[in-house]
């Protein structure tokens, strides 16, 4: 049994969660049934309709019959695979174990506040990422070696561009550009696979995720936030291919 | 063949540890993305080369084997099969496939005055963007099939996580 106010503070509650999750790039259906789970925990029901950039959610206590509803805005947060499995285990905890709101409150909040690895551990490991990646493609060490530095610029540029709010899309056209040129310059060492070396130089801002969530989306009947994904992925995508195509027409004369 | 097959399986291990790590995933799970990225990279690699297989067919085998090592091991470290697979599968994203195919519209535009040329690049256009959808198809059924035939596991790998 809930009166009013504590019904409208599980809603807001359950509303952040759920926008935090499927900001963190967790797909509808988990962040639905997570929902849905910890609603359980307080003996309510949950109805949610999600969209790409809002979720709109009631809360409703069979016991009382009160209802409650939210309309929340996700936000732009970076995917977080961890926030998501601890998200998830959270709702799990409340599930086998009931806990007041206040406590499931602070937990949460914990969870928010963990640190992210450290940017310049996920650098290097991008940069190493993407040198690897360039052996896929068969490319030799000194490309490897190319696509490394470059990537190593290209990442810490893209993160001072996300720093100071510039547009996504702007920042990865920028990004790409620079990255390809700086690549570019690898025509002048016979021991580089210069052209693979330019391809692959920008391949580390591929956004894999958003695809494969996005099509995860449409395969479980969440077509409008699976296409919005797709969409968002495709302008990535876009960027991506117009810096590298600048840089390629003014260093190379020419595209691939 | 052994070799090579080796040195990819080791470079889609990294790539898929490196990518994975502007999403953030627990310090726990990089040996599991590492081991499914692997494996499926190495898989998916022998198919097209000693099988003869086409890259859709041998991403999807190659997917189904790493959601189904996802759901296994996800279990032992209690982390949801998307955040073990996706990193995974990064290596095998078709990258280069879907900005050809951005070059193709570009070089299209640039020669409608040619029309033997211009064909060329439509036909480039289509063939670019026809491997990418179903490479990335491929590999998100591949990979969530498991999901869908083992759904009570798949919903419960988070269960009994402990707090860190």
């Amino acid at each position: 049994m809930h009166n009013s106010q504590k019904l409208k503070e599980i809603t807001v509650f359950i509303a952040d969660y759920a926008s935090v999750l499927l900001g963190s790039g967790v797909h509808c259906t988990r962040v639905i049934r997570n929902s849905k789970r910890i609603c359980e925990s307080f003996g309510l029901d949950i109805k949610m309709t999600v969209f790409a950039s809002s979720i709109i959610l009631t809360l409703t206590d069979p016991v009382e019959d009160e209802m409650c509803t939210e309309v929340v805005v996700i936000p732009q947060v970076p995917v977080s695979f961890e926030l998501n499995a601890e998200l998830s285990a959270l709702s799990w905890r409340a599930h086998d174990n009931p806990v007041a709101i206040g406590e499931l409150k602070a937990e949460y909040e914990a969870l928010l506040a963990k640190p992210r690895l450290d940017s310049w551990v996920v650098t290097f490991m991008v940069s190493l990422a993407n040198a690897c990646f360039c052996r896929l493609f068969d490319g030799n060490l000194g490309a490897m070696a190319v696509v490394f530095v470059t990537t190593f610029i290209g990442f810490r540029f893209l993160r001072l561009l996300k720093k100071n709010r510039v547009d996504h899309f702007l920042a990865v056209l920028l990004v790409s550009f620079v990255s390809s040129a700086l690549a570019s310059f690898s025509v002048f060492i016979d021991s580089v696979d210069a052209n693979i070396a330019v391809a692959t130089s920008v391949l580390f801002m591929v956004p894999g995720v958003p695809m494969i969530t996005g099509v995860i989306d449409i395969l479980e009947n969440h077509t409008l936030i699976g296409f919005a994904r797709l969409m968002r992925a495709f302008l990535i995508v876009l960027c991506l291919a117009v810096g590298l195509s600048v840089s390629m027409v003014i260093f190379q004369k020419g595209l691939l | 063949m052994i070799e090579e097959t080796l040195i990819r399986a080791v470079c889609a291990a990294v790539a898929a540890m490196g990518f994975g790590a502007v999403s953030n995933p627990s310090r726990r799970s990089f040996p599991v993305i590492a081991v499914l990225a692997a494996s499926g990279y190495a898989l998916r690699y022998v198919l097209m080369q000693g099988g003869g297989l086409d890259i859709a067919t041998a991403t999807l085998l190659a997917s189904m084997l790493i959601g189904f090592g996802s759901l296994w091991l996800g279990k032992m470290i209690h982390s949801p099969m998307t955040t073990l697979y996706i990193p995974a599968l990064l290596p095998m994203v078709p990258g280069m496939y879907a900005y050809k195919a951005v070059f193709s519209i570009i070089l299209f535009m640039q020669n409608l005055g040619e029309p033997t040329l211009a064909s060329v690049y439509l036909n480039d256009f289509f063939l670019n963007v026809i491997v990418t959808v179903t490479v990335i198809l491929c590999m998100t059924v591949g990979a969530s099939m498991p999901m869908f035939m083992f759904s009570r596991r798949a919903i419960t790998l988070t269960r009994n996580r402990k707090k860190h």
